[in-house]
């Protein structure tokens, strides 16, 4: 009888269901939408971040201060201590390996550059990786450079081969001679001086590309990095490597010093992605090595990242709201709208529990169907916000179905639960001579 | 006159029922202003959150071909007096800091080290980062006192108080560590004097290497920015440093679209559900304008006092909404990036104009009533 009685209401007025439907539907779509995104967000923003390119560096505990003006070493090459080239590898078998996003090395030596019509210049050569294949322990390959680490650095032509004598010159360097210094081109280095071993000869480099990096490299010839250790003397080795990696934003636990935390800290410490964390496992792998936090980068990123987190969650909330309102008073109106109905129904013997029970059934069946087909549609709507914004669609989170059909049966029910107390005051009389 | 006092009678008569429509307008209006004010701060916010990233303006000497063919050292030095007028004179409001460097290669006990002259006050401007043990120095006037990097108090044993010598060709500075660096870059390796320290010690009387500015704004700003230094300083090299513009840039536009997309859904969102209250609202009122109409009232001007109705309800509501969220949005500015953001006070005609709208389409199927038969309406059908 009471299921049957439900079920005729659906059946007799189709329409105001529907309003009522339509309203859970938005409310939920948006609801779910809001609560995707901001679920997503802070993955796809740490990403986004990498866009300002390395935030570790790592160099040798060297027993000299690096002379380092705007990027570029002043050092004489045999002077201050070098990393192993092969050591790189070692950053993607850390804990967090698949964080490391990138690294590439980075050499420096002082050259004389010259063309084939004479004229030699002091410059600075930088021997670094574009795209090298780094093999990884069990066949693996990871590709990285300063593609990855330097992203915005601009390249026109091409960049060079890593087996070949090719190199890219810095803009400005290349502005300096304007037609000799060009792609297609071929310059002339040495090393201004040479440390043991180090190559005495000039080698031929073929300029493949002009590149702008708005920083001290604009003045500098670009290399593989093997062209860089030959001219150097430093087979195998680098001054410098920048690692880029994805990192969750500092907090509490993560500005305190490791060695004052109690076990159980340590190990929520070591096992979430800090910066320091990061560092400190770098540190363990490569011994001998000065793991910087590059805190310009770093601290911008996870202070930008906390406050813009905390600003969608407040939107998310008032979005929750907004839709938790809206279903609550098309509720509301529904049972309003019906007064008449309830008095027929107290007239002929109904209780209060029975007209309540009644309603509340109804309102929850929309509410479950109008909140599935709200998540369907949130889903779609995330889906179409997370392309839009950051060119990728979110990933669908099982958790948020429980969580927005329990939202809309909730804001249903209370929505309703209140017009219905107050029905439940109603005299049959009255209502049904319409007053 | 009539239709005033009708009208002031309307709502008086039926407040109990006004207050649900109306806690319904104020709180729909409270949301959106509240979150159009932050939609239209959260640029300016977010570009200030962006200059913790340090200098995104670099003036540099312009190399020229001379210096490269002769093969001279680079860089090479540029006159103080021209770069700082122009750079000064050029000072908006948007410039955080702009501070000169000159660097040179020391001594200090027996090991080389980079030394930065620069303006010292300047520098925690320019790089909000850094952390700083000790004092760090307030004045660019200040010849005594020095900062140093984190590496070089770890390579020559300094902590702040401990006196330190630089030298350079016979030359000698003495200076007090005031603060050691711990900046997280190159600048750990270096020692940083007032300008004129670097310039006696190097006999370089008003010459300085490049200049440092720190830019808040879009990249658009930042654009015009530079291209108004380059052209009031010709023959120099003023260049953004792209690793800071263009992230800060792309970040921007994502963070805005997706702000903006979120504030969007909500409006609709609020807005149908204020429609949908006024809906509801007018809906009651068919027996009232059922009577009316029997009464004689032509349908345009009983349709048009209870259109009035919603409107005032509308506007009362948004009034009072608008201030509920301007507060709304001062507390969310506090929570989320430590200062108020400030009312806008466009928002009100906005959030107000959006009220009356959706007060007004929510009342609108009143009109259908219009073709409807006073009886049929009365006897309740």
């Amino acid at each position: 009888m009471f299921a049957r009685l439900v079920g005729e209401s659906f059946v007799r007025n189709p329409r105001r269901k529907f309003l009522t439907a339509a309203a859970l539907v938005v409310g939920m779509a948006v609801a779910t939408a809001t609560l995707t995104v901001a679920l997503d967000v802070g993955d796809r923003l740490a990403r986004e971040f990498r866009s300002l390119g390395a935030n570790l560096l790592v160099t040798p505990q060297s027993d000299t201060l690096p002379l380092e003006i705007g990027g570029v070493d002043y050092r004489p090459v045999d002077e201050g201590a070098y990393l192993e080239e092969s050591e790189a590898a070692k950053l993607k078998s850390i804990f967090w390996r698949h964080n490391i996003l990138g690294f590439s090395p980075f050499l420096d030596v002082p050259v004389l550059v010259s063309t084939s019509q004479g004229g030699a210049s002091a410059a600075t050569l930088i021997g670094t990786w574009f795209e090298h294949d780094v093999s990884l322990p069990g066949n693996e390959v990871f590709r990285t450079g300063v593609s990855v680490t330097h992203p915005w650095w601009k390249i026109q032509g091409r960049w060079f081969r890593e087996d070949a004598n090719e190199c890219v010159l810095g803009s400005t360097l290349a502005a300096a001679f304007p037609g000799r210094f060009a792609p297609g081109k071929m310059i002339y280095v040495s090393a201004q001086a040479t440390g043991k071993g180090g190559s005495e000869e000039t080698i031929p480099l073929f300029v493949t590309g002009i590149v702008s990096t708005g920083d001290a490299e604009d003045q500098a010839v670009l290399v593989p990095l093997s062209v860089a250790q030959t001219l150097s003397g430093h087979p195998g080795e680098m001054r410098q490597l920048y690692v880029s990696a994805l990192t969750k934003p500092a907090d509490t636990l993560s500005e305190r010093d490791p060695h004052t935390l109690s076990p159980k800290e340590y190990d929520r410490w070591f096992c979430s992605p800090y910066i320091s964390s990061i560092a400190y496992q770098i540190r363990q792998v490569l011994p001998g090595t000065d793991v910087r936090v590059i805190r310009r980068v770093a601290d911008s990123e996870g202070r930008i990242l906390s406050h813009i987190g905390t600003l969608l969650w407040i939107v998310t909330l008032a979005a929750l709201m907004a839709a938790a309102l809206a279903v609550a008073a098309t509720a509301a109106t529904t049972v309003l709208e019906r007064r008449s109905e309830i008095g027929i129904m107290k007239a002929i013997g109904a209780t209060n529990t029975l007209v309540a029970g009644i309603f509340l059934a109804e309102q929850l069946m929309l509410a479950l169907a109008g909140g599935a087909v709200g998540f369907g549609a949130g889903v779609g709507l995330a889906w179409i916000l997370g392309e839009s914004v950051f060119g990728a669609a979110s990933s669908l989170h099982v958790v948020l179905i429980p969580v927005v059909l329990g939202l809309a049966a909730l804001v249903a029910i209370v929505g309703s639960l209140i017009p219905l107390r107050r029905a439940s005051h109603f005299r049959p009389a009255p209502i049904l001579r319409g007053e | 006159m009539m239709f005033g006092r009708l009208l002031w009678n309307l709502l008086r008569a039926s407040r109990g029922r006004l207050v649900v429509a109306l806690i319904a307008l104020v709180s729909g209006a409270a949301v959106i202003s509240a979150l159009l004010n932050l939609d239209f701060d959260v640029e300016r916010k977010l570009t200030q959150e962006f200059r913790t990233l340090g200098a995104n303006l670099v003036i540099a000497p312009g190399r020229d071909v001379q210096s490269i063919e002769s093969g001279a050292e680079s860089p090479t030095l540029m006159d103080q007096s021209v770069v700082l007028m122009q750079v000064e004179r050029m000072r908006t409001e948007e410039v955080v800091a702009a501070a000169p460097y000159l660097y040179i290669v020391a001594q200090s006990a027996g090991s080389p080290v980079v030394v930065a002259g620069t303006w010292l006050d300047q520098t925690r401007k320019l790089s909000p980062t850094w952390k700083i043990v000790g004092e760090s120095v307030a004045t660019r006037d200040d010849l005594t006192h020095c900062l140093v990097g984190r590496d070089v108090a770890r390579q020559l044993k300094l902590a702040p108080g401990s006196p330190i010598e630089l030298n350079y060709l016979g030359r000698t500075a003495r200076m007090t560590v005031a603060g050691i660096v711990d900046a997280g870059g190159t600048e750990d390796s270096h020692v940083f004097v007032n300008l004129p320290v670097a310039q006696d010690l190097a006999e370089l009387n008003s010459q300085i290497g490049l200049v440092q500015i720190s830019v808040s704004g879009t990249s658009k700003t930042i654009a015009e920015h530079t291209q108004q230094l380059a052209a009031a300083l010709h023959g120099f090299e003023v260049r953004p440093i792209r690793q800071v513009t263009q992230a800060e840039g792309d970040l921007l536009d994502r963070i805005r679209l997706l702000i903006i997309s979120m504030v969007l859904l909500i409006l609709v969102l609020t807005s149908l559900c204020v429609l949908a209250t006024m809906a509801a609202l007018s809906m009651e009122r068919r027996e009232d304008v059922g009577l009316m109409k029997a009464l004689g009232g032509s349908i345009s001007r009983v349709v048009g006092l209870f259109l009035a109705e919603v409107g005032v309800l509308g506007a009362f509501g948004g009034f009072i909404g608008c201030f509920v969220g301007l507060a709304l949005s001062h507390w969310m500015g506090q929570r989320v990036f430590g200062t108020a953001i400030s009312a806008r006070w466009e928002i009100f005609p906005l959030t107000i104009a959006l009220m009356v709208a959706v007060a007004l389409a929510g009342a609108l199927p009143l009109r259908r009533l219009g073709n409807t038969k006073p009886a049929v309406i009365l006897r309740g059908e």
